[in-house]
């Protein structure tokens, strides 16, 4: 619906006014929202920073590169076993341990990524899952990381100040997020982003016109990784306490999940469907006790199947949601955000 | 058309995340107390679930016997599918929300130690974390009162009987490599050591092995005569299983997470007969109690009590009445007890004050005792460290071997 003129217009980083306005006004919005809301949703937030990050990287390679991972929580693994064993081990502060936490996942992202120059689709998808499984059993052995019983994050300083509180937290997390986010966008925009795109599109053909499959490819799992190893990182400090149980393959298909929800080969979708995402499995724990909703569920569960396993209708409802929302917006909610904006494109006329 | 959608998503945005509370302590009004607790109802530990719905069975009687000094217990209970970043926003939010005045149980111990120091950090009691992890008692933690016996007591008590009572020499060991089979290895190795004694053998097994022939070969090899099993159901019934085909039949002796007999005959194809097993208390819920050899053992009396009138009136009709089912019950009771004993004045700071006054309080489980409180002493957090042995026989039912036992705290890394 925007028309472009000039080459320069398609690559530049904010496409119009009203988008650095926007984009202003929702650094703004995140900026007090701590503030306007209470400390739990402070968590939440905090939560779903740490999962639109996974899923923006993710979509890095499954959206824009074709290559599909069903392995990310490994990496997320990796990043927060990283992150905790140099700090406590290592004695690094904490920045420097998740970024360097960030960087060992990019290397075993970018060695992933070589298999991943023979294997394509499915194929892919089970030497990624292996990976993704493997990792959490390797961890699960090594004392040095806790092995089975588990790892305690230290306090947490970031440039010489305690954060204890979800607010606090928030203002380390959301600007790693913003700054991720930007990042991939930008990345989308200059050549390695076009490199990516031809590779999803044809790989002959982007072969051809010189592209390096091996480089652009293993970046593409690099980079998805280290974003992973990042999110990791942070989620360990969310919980203060990890065990390589927590990563698990649905993790992996969470994220996945997420992404293809958001809407694939975009930035802002798979932010969309991490937050979306993320939110239905916190709160659809709440579902049965929604007034009149949540008593019929009951009913229904007594009737036909068991009154304690009621608890599943969450699932059901999840999956109903996703089901709805790939029938009826194949591109996720990214498409129907271009639809939306469409009809309001004319208003107030 | 376009305006009004406008306002009404602003208008919701506004009002999301708004409401209003005030009492003098959070949780408590004239007429109800708010206790919280967190179950996997779903997911990997959803067996497990049913200790939220023994505890949530259990309030609804005491309500229905007038509650507790005029107030009423209101139990909010969520399903945290053992993950802990699911329980930790479970807990904020009732707790910000709703106003939780003290939590109670909440299974696993890594979802536990999501929330531990949030809980501790607002000075929230919590009582009976469902699961024997040290981490509850070692530092012992002012607000914290453990009541699940520790796993480190199974392997004592286990170890001894075994010695001394059925004269084995060859003692060995399978344990998970987490937390609750290291402290089995750990309590079994400080009693061998005391004796003058060493394991023969100590396999670890990892809670995804599923074929158990390595493990029992190890066994076999040390030529152990009584093994202890410090792994999941399921993998105890693996072993047992895989030990029988190849003609490896010691003495088995397993921990309180395998006491419930008629289940475990159920999944070991009636291989679990013979088998030794810890207990905290409750005999077999089914009531299915063989030979009695100790008449204080197990509070049977207490016990067919909760089968008529909790789990009978106030159980969802396709529950299991179980081990799990009463060990809701049995982990809230301490919490009960001192919330009558505060009266009608509730603070969180009597409630802790009326907890450290436990002594030998018995319920449906062994004796529990708390003190006032000392930071170098776990025993003073401890609350329950008694347990006793059984032994499974025909249909499931059980013998009573051994009077309750008391255990000894052993300091982690020592």
């Amino acid at each position: 619906m925007d028309m472009k003129r000039a080459y320069y217009e398609d690559v530049r980083f904010f496409s119009s006014g009203a988008v650095v306005f926007w984009f202003a006004a929702l650094i703004i919005a995140l900026g007090i929202y701590p503030f306007v809301f209470k400390n739990y949703y402070v968590y939440v937030a905090n939560y779903v920073a740490i999962n639109i990050m996974v899923v923006v990287g993710l979509n890095l390679l499954v959206g824009y590169t074709g290559q599909i991972s069903l392995g990310h929580a490994g990496f997320f693994a990796v990043g927060a076993y990283g992150t905790i064993a140099l700090m406590t081990q290592a004695h690094f502060p904490f920045l420097a341990a998740l970024i360097s936490a960030g960087f060992i996942a990019a290397i075993l992202g970018f060695l992933l990524g070589l298999p991943a120059l023979r294997l394509e689709g499915p194929y892919l998808a089970i030497a990624t899952l292996g990976f993704g499984v493997t990792i959490t059993q390797i961890i699960g052995k090594i004392d040095l990381l806790g092995g089975r019983q588990g790892l305690h994050a230290p306090d947490l300083i970031v440039l010489g100040r305690h954060l204890n509180t979800d607010r606090e937290f928030y203002f380390l997390v959301v600007p790693i997020t913003v700054l991720l986010v930007l990042f991939a966008r930008n990345l989308t925009k200059t050549k390695v982003g076009r490199a990516f795109v031809a590779i999803r599109d044809a790989e002959i053909a982007a072969e051809t016109i010189g592209v390096n499959l091996v480089m652009y490819k293993t970046l593409a799992f690099a980079i998805s990784a280290f974003y992973a190893g990042v999110a990791g990182g942070l989620y360990a400090f969310v919980l203060r306490f990890i065990d390589p149980e927590l990563f698990g393959l649905f993790m992996s298909i969470m994220f996945l999940t997420m992404a293809v929800v958001g809407g694939l080969g975009s930035v802002m979708g798979p932010v969309a469907g991490a937050m979306l995402l993320s939110w239905l499995d916190l709160e659809l724990r709440n579902i049965l006790s929604v007034p009149y909703l949540g008593q019929w569920l009951r009913q229904l569960s007594e009737q036909y199947f068991s009154l304690t396993g009621v608890s599943n209708i969450q699932f059901i409802v999840f999956g109903g949601i996703l089901i709805f929302i790939m029938i009826f917006e194949p591109l996720g909610l990214y498409g129907f955000w271009i639809r939306t904006k469409k009809y309001w494109k004319t208003w107030p006329f | 058309m376009k305006k009004t959608l406008l306002a009404a998503l602003i208008g919701m945005t506004v009002m999301f995340g708004f409401n209003a509370a005030g009492y003098c302590e959070v949780g408590v009004t004239d007429t109800e107390i708010h206790i919280g607790q967190w179950g996997p109802q779903t997911g990997p530990a959803a067996a497990w679930g049913a200790v939220a719905r023994g505890t949530d069975a259990y309030f609804k009687w005491i309500n229905a016997n007038g509650g507790i000094h005029g107030r009423k217990l209101v139990h909010h209970f969520f399903d945290d599918a053992y993950n802990p970043a699911k329980t930790k926003a479970g807990v904020k939010q009732l707790q910000e929300q709703t106003g939780i005045f003290a939590w109670v149980s909440g299974v696993g111990t890594a979802p536990g130690l999501a929330v531990k120091e949030y809980l501790l950090e607002r000075k929230i009691p919590w009582v009976g974390p469902s699961s024997g992890s040290r981490h509850w008692v070692d530092p012992p933690e002012k607000t914290i009162f453990n009541v699940y016996p520790l796993y480190l007591g199974d392997a004592q008590i286990l170890t001894e009987y075994a010695i001394t009572k059925l004269g084995k020499k060859k003692i060995a060991i399978v344990y998970q490599n987490d937390d609750y089979g290291r402290q089995g290895l750990e309590g079994a190795e400080f009693v061998m050591k005391e004796k003058g004694m060493a394991l023969v053998a100590s396999v670890p097994a990892a809670v995804t092995d599923t074929d158990m022939k390595p493990h029992v070969m190890k066994l076999k090899q040390s030529e152990a005569d009584a093994v202890l099993l410090f792994v999941t159901p399921g993998g105890v019934a693996r072993l047992i299983g895989t030990g029988k085909a190849m003609q490896f039949e010691p003495q088995w002796l397993s921990t309180t997470t395998c006491g419930d007999f008629p289940l475990m005959m159920a999944i070991t194809k009636g291989l679990y007969k013979g088998v030794i097993s810890a207990s905290f208390g409750m005999g077999q819920p089914t009531g299915n109690i063989g030979e009695l050899q100790s008449s204080d053992a197990p509070a049977l009396d207490l016990l067919a009590t909760y089968k008529e009138e909790v789990y009978d009136k106030y159980a969802s009709k396709d529950e299991r009445w179980g081990y799990t089912f009463s060990t809701g019950i049995g982990l809230s009771e301490p919490l009960v007890e001192a919330l009558k004993r505060c009266g009608r004045d509730l603070t969180r700071e009597k409630l802790v004050q009326e907890l450290e006054g436990l002594k030998d309080f018995k319920g449906l489980m062994g004796r529990i005792t708390y003190a006032p409180f000392d930071p170098e002493d776990p025993m003073c957090r401890i609350g329950q460290n008694e347990i006793y042995l059984q032994e499974c026989m025909d249909g499931g039912q059980s013998k009573i071997l051994t009077d309750w036992q008391e255990t000894e705290y052993i300091p982690s890394g020592e």
